[in-house]
C-alpha cells in the first residue's frame, strides 16, 4: 500500500502494520473503555499469548492458535458470566488468571523439556520480520472494526450508554455484545506478533482515554481516538527506526504520555468560577 | 381488552434459596392505570422486571402485548416501555438528551435500519410531552436528578409504547414536575395505554379510577379499582394486615 512512499520494505510494512492495528483497537478501544470493560483488552491478549504458546507446543501455527483461542475465550466470557451471575469483569479476570497460566505453564514445561520457546516476540512484539499476509489480515480486521461500528452504530452507541437501558428498550444487546468481543479477539489475536500481548492493551485503552478528555460527543470519540493513535503510531515508527528502538513499545510510551498531557489539558475538567 | 395477563407465574434469581414472586396472577386492560404498592422487598421491581422478560419467570404463564413473555422476551421490550429504577450517570457520559430520547426507538427499528423522519418526530414529540426541550442539547450526565428522570420517560415514549412501566418514576422529583408527569401519564391512559407505576408515594396522583394492586412477599394481596384518595390508605391497611409495612 505504502511502498511507492516508503522504498524500504521493513519500514513500510511496519508502518502498515501499525496503521491498521491502532486504527482498529482504538476503535474497539472506545466502546470497551466506554462501557467500564477495559480488561477485556488484557483478557483477550493473554488469551491470544496462550493460544500461541499452545500452537508452539504442538509445533502448529501460532497465530492461527492465537486466533482459536482467543474465540474461545470470548465465546465464554458471555455464558459464564451469565451462568455463574458475575459481573463480565470478574469472568474477564477468572479467564485473564487461566490464559496466562496456561502461557506459563507450557513455556515452562517446554524449557524443562530443553524446547526453548522465546516467549519475548509474543509478549513485546517485533514489527521488524512481517510478512504481506499478515498485512492483509490485519487491513481486514481493521475494515472489519470499522464496518462493525458503522452498521451497528446505533445499537452500539445505546449499550454504550447503559447496557440494562438499552436491553429494556428492545435492542438485541447480546448479539452485539458477541460481535464486540470476537472482532476483539481476533484484532488482538492478528497484533499479538507485532505489539505483544502485553502492549496492545495499551492501543485498545489509551487512544480512547485521550479522546474522552476533549470529546462531549461518542461521534467525535470513534473519529479522535483513531486519529490520535494513527498519528503517534507514524511518529513512533520514524522514531524507532531512525533512532533504533524498540517500535511498540515507544508508541505504548508516547501514547502513556499524550494521555498525560491531554488530562493536564482537558478542558471538560475546567470549573468555571465566574460568578456573572 | 387483556394487555397484560399474568397466570400463576413464579419468578426466582438463580442461587436465591426461594420464589420473588410466587403463584402471582394479574389482569391488566387497555387503559388502566395501575399503581403497584407494598413494603421493600414485596417483589414489585421483580413483577415489572418479569413482564419485560428481564428476568425468567420459572412457572405459569405470561402474555404482554399478546405475546408470549418466555419465548418472545426481545419483542415485547420493543413494545413495552419501562422506565428503570435507580440510574446514574457521570458528569462525563458523551450522550445528549436529545440522543438518548432517541435510543428509545432503537429497538422498535431492528437492527441496521437507520431512524427515519418519523423517528425523529416521536422522539420530538415526547421530548415535549414531559417538557424538557430546553434541555435537548444538553449531556445527560450534567442533569439533576429530576431532570435525569425526565428524559428517561421521554426514552421511553419515544417507543410510542402499548404498555408504560415505571418504577418509582417520583423517587426525584419536585412536587411541581410530580403533578406534570402524573398529567402526562393521564393522558397516556386516556389514549389507551395501560401505565403501571410502581410508587412509594401516592400525593398527586390523577382523579381517575386506579387499579391498585398490593403486593407483599411475592403475591398480591389486594387487586382492585379504589380511587386516588383511597390508595395511600388501602396500602397501609394491606401492610399491616400482613404484618410489614414500608419504609414509608
Amino acid at each position: 500500500m505504502l511502498e511507492p512512499l516508503i522504498p524500504n520494505n521493513v519500514v513500510c510494512h511496519a508502518l502498515e502494520a501499525m496503521i491498521f492495528v491502532s486504527i482498529a483497537c482504538s476503535i474497539l478501544g472506545v466502546i470497551i473503555s466506554r462501557m467500564a470493560l477495559s480488561s477485556i483488552g488484557f483478557t483477550m491478549s493473554h488469551a491470544a499469548f496462550a493460544g500461541a504458546a499452545i500452537g508452539m507446543f504442538v509445533g502448529g501455527n501460532a497465530q492461527a492458535a492465537a486466533i482459536a483461542f482467543s474465540m474461545g475465550v470470548a465465546a465464554l466470557i458471555g455464558p459464564i458470566s451469565d451462568k455463574a451471575k458475575m459481573a463480565a469483569d470478574a469472568t474477564l479476570g477468572v479467564l485473564f488468571a487461566m490464559s496466562m497460566a496456561v502461557a506459563v505453564f507450557l513455556i515452562s514445561y517446554m524449557e524443562y523439556m530443553g524446547r526453548g520457546l522465546s516467549a519475548s516476540a509474543l509478549l513485546f512484539g517485533d514489527v521488524i520480520s512481517l510478512y504481506r499476509e499478515e498485512i492483509y489480515a490485519l487491513a481486514a480486521v481493521c475494515g472489519l472494526s470499522i464496518i462493525f461500528v458503522l452498521a451497528f452504530y446505533k445499537e452500539i452507541s445505546a449499550i454504550m450508554f447503559n447496557m440494562k437501558i438499552a436491553e429494556a428498550a428492545g435492542i438485541r444487546v447480546k448479539l452485539v455484545y458477541y460481535i464486540l468481543l470476537f472482532i476483539i479477539a481476533l484484532s488482538v489475536a492478528l497484533s499479538l506478533n507485532i505489539v505483544g500481548g502485553l502492549l496492545i492493551f495499551v492501543l485498545l485503552v489509551t487512544p480512547a482515554s485521550i479522546a474522552s478528555q476533549f470529546c462531549f460527543n461518542v461521534k467525535s470519540m470513534f473519529v479522535v481516538a483513531p486519529v490520535v493513535a494513527l498519528l503517534v503510531s507514524i511518529f513512533g515508527v520514524w522514531a524507532g527506526f531512525e533512532f533504533t528502538l524498540p517500535v511498540a513499545p515507544l508508541v505504548a510510551l508516547l501514547l502513556t504520555a499524550v494521555f498525560a498531557l491531554s488530562v493536564m489539558l482537558s478542558f471538560k475538567r475546567r470549573i468555571n468560577t465566574k460568578i456573572h | 381488552m387483556a394487555l397484560i395477563d399474568l397466570k400463576g407465574i413464579y419468578t426466582a434469581y438463580e442461587g436465591g434459596d426461594k420464589a420473588v414472586i410466587k403463584n402471582l396472577s394479574l389482569h391488566v386492560d387497555q387503559g388502566e392505570y395501575v399503581v403497584i404498592g407494598g413494603p421493600n422487598s414485596a417483589g414489585k421491581t421483580t413483577l415489572l422486571e418479569s413482564m419485560n422478560g428481564l428476568v425468567k419467570i420459572t412457572h405459569g404463564s405470561a402474555s404482554v402485548c399478546g405475546l408470549d413473555v418466555s419465548r418472545s422476551a426481545d419483542e415485547v421490550r420493543k413494545r413495552v416501555g419501562y422506565v428503570i429504577q435507580n440510574f446514574y450517570f457521570d458528569p462525563f457520559t458523551p450522550f445528549t438528551v436529545e440522543q438518548v430520547v432517541m435510543m428509545g426507538r432503537f429497538g422498535r427499528l431492528g437492527l441496521l435500519k437507520q431512524p427515519s423522519k418519523q423517528d425523529y418526530e416521536a422522539a420530538d414529540r415526547a421530548i415535549r410531552r414531559v417538557g424538557i426541550e430546553d434541555l435537548v442539547h444538553k449531556t445527560i450526565g450534567t442533569l439533576s436528578g429530576g431532570q435525569q428522570q425526565k428524559t428517561m420517560i421521554a426514552h421511553n415514549l419515544a417507543k410510542e409504547p402499548e404498555v408504560m412501566m415505571l418504577d418509582e418514576p417520583f423517587s426525584n422529583l419536585d412536587f411541581h414536575a410530580r403533578e406534570y408527569l402524573q398529567g402526562v401519564f393521564k393522558d397516556l391512559v386516556r389514549d389507551g395505554i395501560p401505565t403501571l407505576i410502581v410508587a412509594h408515594a401516592f400525593d398527586g396522583l390523577p382523579d381517575i379510577p386506579i387499579h391498585l394492586v398490593v403486593m407483599n412477599s411475592g403475591t398480591i394481596t389486594y387487586d382492585m379499582n379504589c380511587t386516588a384518595g383511597e390508595v395511600e390508605d388501602i396500602i397501609r391497611k394491606e401492610c399491616k394486615v400482613n404484618g410489614r409495612c414500608s419504609s414509608r
